[in-house]
């Protein structure tokens, strides 16, 4: 194995072994799992030596290097004339169990695959397993495939699943007998992960493993070996720390209902006694194993523990992290608890079991639906940890949110909850308390304000119980290396809905942050009302013959503004946002390029926002989409992806979008999932995508659809929006229209088109350097024509100047009642008189 | 319904009276059509003339049907007038119509119904001991085996078929299915299998059979072998008894030289030790039964399988445009593959994906999106028809993959052709008019140019005659 290491890490590229040859086809095509797909973005952003580390160390785990030689085999056994369809992949030699029909799993030796019937009895238990030791690939309805990898068995041992257990529960569900190298390689990923872990115990790092074995290897390591405080014991043992007592308040345990299972399985009564024990014999295996264990450590200082996280990992023994908060003294306790309204659901209830698992906190990633209660699930760990917390989120919008949600649903003190912005930098009030800050406002280098240089200073003075990364996908290993290194925290909760990016980088926040501990179905949640219900549909939009020749001849760039102002696409749109505004629904209009989103919400005359749309005047457009039912169709740019809370939203309309983007398609959903009237008798949130026929918008869109299609949504493909010619004031219904449109993109100059909205994804901020680039191009410019075109001779277009709705919004703000008006008068004279 | 609708019979009803004169001197014949061809009203009509000494007014017959229901009668006297069985008079000033069996027809089937005579049409059986090691499932496995070879080389491609060495069909079926237009060498096409070839293997067995069997008496015809010797025989066979062993002794000499083929076909077993016997199978059995027979034999096929899940719906498809098959079959595997990217075999299952290329593939190959949406509908899994029950007989297979898979067709046939006839030149402008609105009144008006006066019409009977009777005046 050593040496098999070496070998793929040598090579550039060595991460792509093995991986879909077919992954970089070009035109369009049908979506592709997740595992697939990812790979053509694979070789982005290379060298950096972790990154290369973390690369080596995954490679090292890949299953395809646990392939057994059963090619010969395959050879001499049953091979048939269809057995040339599927090359390597042919494993009808596998035996089949006689009861194969009770069992609802097979297992690809090659890849680590494993497919699952759902229709089986098994099946939820099944599930419930397979979530836990695998990543789930696509949970449609009938048939779901999961991945063994590295991460996803990293996850199970960290929430305390024995390798024996898992391969005996895998093979107690199979159709076929668990292939010799899949046992090899769940018992190689388990041995080497999470037997190490970093705990902070009364401020000081340890490291503690179960094996005293293990610790002396990492002793005698020439990096660690020196960074162990000195003049300290060895070795010293303990016992290991039982979640016996523990509570994780809102849970059923915690409303009365004694249940000695540290897991939230619940077995429902009336099934079969041979169902349920699955999972509960593991989770009871687990309890005998641990009162045996014991412990033992050795202690770092704190300046080291990057270095050893980094060496361990290069070792190829990740450490975990893990904060046991209970037995901490030190930091004082934030009196905190969940108001007793606050039920949480039974999911996320699961997902707290996982980060609880062994009565101390772990550190890792859950992964729920947008609009499933992530916030919740972060408010209830804070509450169980009840420690200092910090919460980075993404945007200073969020972050109000997330100190209302604080205040909603837990009986904290105002003054303990502070926010930190550029805006505002309270702190709290007493010795302990939880701040609320976005990434941008930490990771700032260079010079800050007096005020946020002091307040950094504080937080970074501090010891932290929990810090809560929401919408942890954006952030970049950089950044976070950055957040991480400056703020001392014993735990890290990451929060997230769609855990993929188009490169790679997803994977190493499994080393960051810790291992992915809980990632729901959105089917069933959707099934269960938790998440609305949503119709998909992709209309498509032929071009205009006019706007398809020039599709034809311009650049790239052109070309995409080309196909977003496509006249046809802005009729669907236009008719797409009457027929549901008659049916009462309020309305998203998405539109990536802020050219367009001008356009189109002017024309339309509605409400929009994008990034340049002050504060205050976000907040009062979306305070009038909210309430005011004259307003029910927004157009938002980028910004509106991720974290903005609008359960009013019913219906979505998507008219451009960032290339092949899947975690923007499935983020911009999760815009209508928390959709208020959700359990409203066959309610139906909608989710158009508006596409171009015959241009490079069909290929982008298929692309972005895989996520979702892998949840098991279907996207049902129009072609013709009935009625659409009958629309009163359908715009752009005649040649004429079209063609001054067609002039006037064509003569938005690129710095228009180029004034793409940066959103709240850190990922595409460049630290400013790109507007740096953008200004300095201003200066001016040589042409050669005619003088009849400087008078407006030629083809001058006529552009229409429709006034802002958002305006006309601001204007109504004046329009008071004479009553109010009254009041504020008086209270401005009061005022003054004070102040006097 | 009878299985008339069936295309390979519009070869039996193109055929000259002569024949069928000739067809019906065998009872086995005239049974066999009557079983098989027949739609239940027609057979009524044919028992109550069978013992009619004189042939009766059409008008009686009239008395026999509910007058709210003129359609049946008639159509199923054109069946009978098509296929030579009924004799009906033309109609005259003084003589009502009347209407008879034909003399052939009558007198083969009652010989047929009733028995006797020597014609020996219903098979000779061996008197020769029989081979004791044959038996209905040996039968069942070899007509199976023959059959799925055959079937096997349709669907994949010829140079594939090569690969596999003896196990393919014989050289003179494989030429068979070639001139059938059902696989093609060419290469330019990608090889392989044929859109004709595809509904062939659409079709149910018995079916499939029949289409090969009536390509073979087309190609028999050009050997100069005697077609109605030869259906005859073939209606013979489906009247023999199943399990049993007949003597070829009787049989005559083009009889003699179709056998050697039908062995290929796998619906007749000659025993290696004692070559003056066969033995019919199920294939040949069933030839002439009808509808509710045509199940049987899958059943049969079932029974001998016992793996009973591999008959019936097997293919799971998901929104994920996933492919789930639980089969263990090469055939169904291989017919699969024309369509889908397979990528990973299971012991009892295979999963691949339906793609856009995979589509396209197929296409090129001739094969519509129709064949495919048919082909996973028809075998579409138990659980997908329960989900679909469940949602009180929605669609089986997600709408969205159906769709999609209709649309990478229609992707590639942006033009549209219609065939019919163009109109220009006229003489002035009011002519033009006339014609032009005339042709738009009786619907056939496909494109026009006021500014050209021309205009193109999809039919121009009545459009001609217009002209015409316009010219008159």
């Amino acid at each position: 194995m050593p040496a098999k290491r070496k070998a793929s890490s040598n090579v550039r590229g060595g991460t792509k072994i093995g991986r879909d040859s077919a992954a970089s086809t070009p035109g369009p095509a049908t979506p592709r799992s997740i595992g697939s797909s990812s790979d053509e973005y694979s070789d982005a952003e290379p060298s950096e030596s972790e990154k290369e580390n973390i690369k080596k160390n995954i490679n090292t785990f890949s299953v395809e290097n646990y392939k057994a030689k059963q090619k010969s085999h395959a050879v001499a056994g049953g091979m048939d004339s269809a057995s040339h369809h599927f090359g390597a992949n042919d494993f009808s030699y596998l035996s089949l169990k006689p009861d194969h029909d009770n069992r609802p799993l097979w297992i690809d030796p090659h890849k680590g695959r494993i497919i699952l019937e759902s229709f089986s009895p098994l099946a939820t238990h099944a599930q419930d397993f397979l979530t836990t030791i695998a990543e789930p690939l696509s949970r449609p309805v009938f048939l779901h495939e999961y991945a063994l990898t590295p991460h996803s068995l990293y996850a199970a041992v960290s929430v305390g699943l024995d390798p024996k257990d898992i391969i005996n529960v895998l093979d107690r569900l199979s159709k076929i007998p668990v292939p010799e190298n899949i046992r090899k390689f769940i018992t190689s990923c388990t041995h080497s992960y999470g037997k190490v872990k970093l705990v902070l115990k009364d401020t000081k790092h340890y490291i503690e493993s179960s094996d005293p074995e293990m610790l002396q290897r990492l002793l005698k390591d020439e990096v660690i070996g020196p960074l162990r405080v000195q003049g300290t014991e060895e070795i010293t043992s303990a016992s290991a720390p039982k979640m016996a007592g523990l509570v994780i308040p809102g849970t059923k345990n915690f409303a009365g209902v004694q249940q000695a299972q540290p897991e939230g399985t619940k077995p429902k009564e009336g099934e079969p006694v041979q169902q349920e024990d699955i999972v509960a014999t593991l989770n009871e295996d687990d309890d005998d194993d641990e009162d045996a264990d014991a412990v033992h450590h050795f202690e770092i200082s704190d300046g080291a523990v990057e270095k050893v996280q980094k060496r361990c990992l290069g070792l190829g023994l990740p450490v975990l992290e893990e904060y046991d908060f209970r037995n901490d003294s030190r930091n004082a306790n934030l009196d905190i608890d969940l108001k007793p309204s606050a039920q949480i659901r039974h999911y996320q209830e699961k997902s707290l079991s996982k980060m609880f698992g062994n009565g101390r906190a772990k550190s890792g990633i859950i992964v729920l639906p947008c609009g499933a209660g992530k916030t919740l699930v972060g408010i209830t760990a804070a509450c169980t940890i009840k420690k200092g917390v910090i919460i980075l989120c993404t945007s200073s919008m969020s972050v109000i949110q997330w100190r209302q949600e604080f205040l909603k649903w837990s009986n904290i003190n105002p003054s303990d909850i502070a926010i930190f912005t550029s805006d505002n930098k309270d702190k709290f009030a007493r010795n302990t308390g939880i701040i609320v800050t976005s990434y941008s406002m930490v990771a700032q280098r260079g010079k800050r304000s007096y005020d946020s240089q002091k307040m950094m200073d504080f937080i970074q003075s501090r010891e932290w119980g929990l810090m809560i990364l929401d919408e942890v996908h954006v952030v970049p290993a950089n950044m976070f290396r950055n957040v991480t290194s400056a703020i001392k925290t014993h735990s890290k909760l990451g929060l997230t809905a769609t855990l993929l990016r188009e490169d790679d980088k997803i994977s190493d926040l499994n080393f960051l942050i810790g291992p992915k501990l809980y990632e729901a179905n959105w089917m069933e949640l959707a099934e269960q009302g938790h998440i609305a219900r949503v119709q998909c549909a992709e209309v498509w939009c032929p071009m205009t013959t006019e706007f398809y020749s020039e599709y034809l001849r311009h650049s790239a760039k052109k070309k995409q503004l080309i196909w977003t102002m496509n006249p046809r696409k802005f009729q669907a749109c236009q008719f797409l946002i009457d027929y549901h505004e008659k049916r009462g629904d309020k309305i998203i209009v998405f539109a990536d390029n802020i050219y367009a989103l001008k356009a189109y919400a002017t024309k339309l005359n509605k409400a929009f926002i994008y990034g340049e749309t002050g504060n205050a005047e976000r907040m009062r457009i979306l305070e009038n989409f909210q309430h005011n039912d004259k307003i029910n169709t927004l157009f938002l740019s980028k910004i509106g992806d991720t974290s903005l809370d609008l359960p009013e939203a019913t219906c979505l309309i998507q008219i451009s979008s960032h290339y092949g983007s899947r975690r923007q398609e499935a983020q911009r959903l999760g815009r209508i999932l928390r959709a208020k009237r959700r359990n409203d008798e066959g309610f139906n949130a909608f989710f158009y995508s508006l596409v171009s026929k015959d241009t490079q918008e069909m290929y982008f869109s298929s692309k972005r659809q895989a996520f979702l299609v892998d949840q098991g949504y279907a996207f049902k493909v129009i072609t013709h929006l009935q009625g659409i010619e009958e629309l009163p004031n359908l715009a752009f219904s005649t040649p004429s229209e079209r063609r001054e449109l067609l002039q006037n993109v064509l003569i938005a100059n690129d710095a228009d088109i180029d004034d793409d909205d940066k959103g709240d994804d850190m990922f595409h901020m460049m630290d400013g350097k790109s507007k740096a680039k953008a200004k300095k191009k201003a200066n001016a410019r040589r042409t050669a024509g005619a003088l009849s075109e400087l008078a407006g001779g030629q083809d001058m277009a006529y552009v229409e100047q429709n006034k802002s709705k958002n305006k006309e919004l601001k204007r109504k703000k004046g329009e008071h009642n004479p009553f109010f008006k009254k009041l504020q008068r008086d209270q401005e004279k009061r005022r003054k008189a004070l102040d006097e | 319904m009878s299985v008339s609708s069936l295309a390979s019979f519009e070869y039996l009803e193109g055929l000259p009276g002569t024949t069928f004169r000739r067809l019906y001197l065998q009872p086995s014949t005239a049974l066999a059509i009557f079983r098989r061809m027949l739609p239940h009203l027609a057979k009524t009509f044919v028992m109550a003339m069978l013992y009619m000494t004189k042939p009766i007014p059409l008008t009686d017959l009239d008395l026999w049907v509910h007058p709210n229901s003129k359609r049946q009668p008639t159509e199923a006297l054109s069946l009978l007038s098509r296929l030579h069985i009924v004799h009906i008079t033309a109609r005259t000033r003084d003589d009502p119509q009347v209407v008879s069996l034909t003399k052939a027809f009558g007198s083969s089937l009652r010989l047929a119904l009733t028995g006797g005579g020597d014609h020996q049409s219903f098979g000779v059986p061996s008197s020769d001991s029989t081979t004791a090691d044959v038996d209905l499932n040996f039968l069942d496995d070899y007509a199976q085996m023959q059959w799925e070879g055959i079937l096997h080389f349709v669907v994949s491609s010829v140079g594939e078929g090569m690969r596999q060495g003896g196990q393919g069909p014989t050289a003179a079926v494989k030429q068979l299915l070639e001139s059938g237009n059902l696989v093609t060498r060419a290469r330019h096409s990608g090889g392989g299998i044929t859109q004709a070839g595809f509904s062939f293997l659409l079709q149910e067995a018995n079916a499939q059979v029949w289409t090969l069997l009536l390509l073979w008496i087309k190609n028999a015809e050009k050997m100069e072998m005697d077609s109605v010797d030869v259906l005859s025989f073939l209606f013979m066979l489906g009247s023999l008894e199943l399990g049993r062993a007949y003597s070829t002794t009787t049989l005559t000499a083009s009889q003699k030289q179709m056998i050697t083929y039908l062995v290929d076909f796998g619906l007749v077993y000659i025993p290696p030790s004692t070559k003056n016997q066969f033995f019919p199978t199920r294939l040949a059995t069933t030839l002439t039964s009808d509808a509710t027979a045509l199940r049987s034999v899958a059943a049969g096929f079932d029974a001998a399988h016992t793996n009973a899940s591999a008959m019936k719906g097997f293919i799971i498809i998901e929104t994920n445009y996933r492919i789930y098959a639980y089969t263990t079959s090469p055939l169904q595997i291989a017919v699969l593959s024309l369509f889908t990217k397979l990528t990973t075999r299971y012991p009892n299952m295979v999963s691949g994906r339906i793609t856009r290329e995979s589509i396209y593939r197929a296409i090129s190959h001739g094969i519509t999106s129709d064949q495919v949406i048919s082909y996973l509908s028809t075998h579409a899994h138990p659980q997908l028809l329960k989900a679909s029950a469940a949602q009180g007989g929605g669609p089986v297979l997600p709408p969205t993959v159906v769709d999609q898979i209709r649309l990478w067709q229609i992707e590639n046939e942006r033009m549209k052709a219609t065939s019919g006839f163009f109109f220009k030149e006229f003489e002035n402008q009011k002519e033009y008019d006339a014609c032009a609105k005339y042709a738009d009144e009786v619907g056939v008006l496909v494109w026009k140019s006021d500014a050209k006066r021309m205009f193109f019409v999809s039919r121009v009977e009545q459009l001609r005659d217009y002209i015409k009777s316009r010219k008159m005046k």
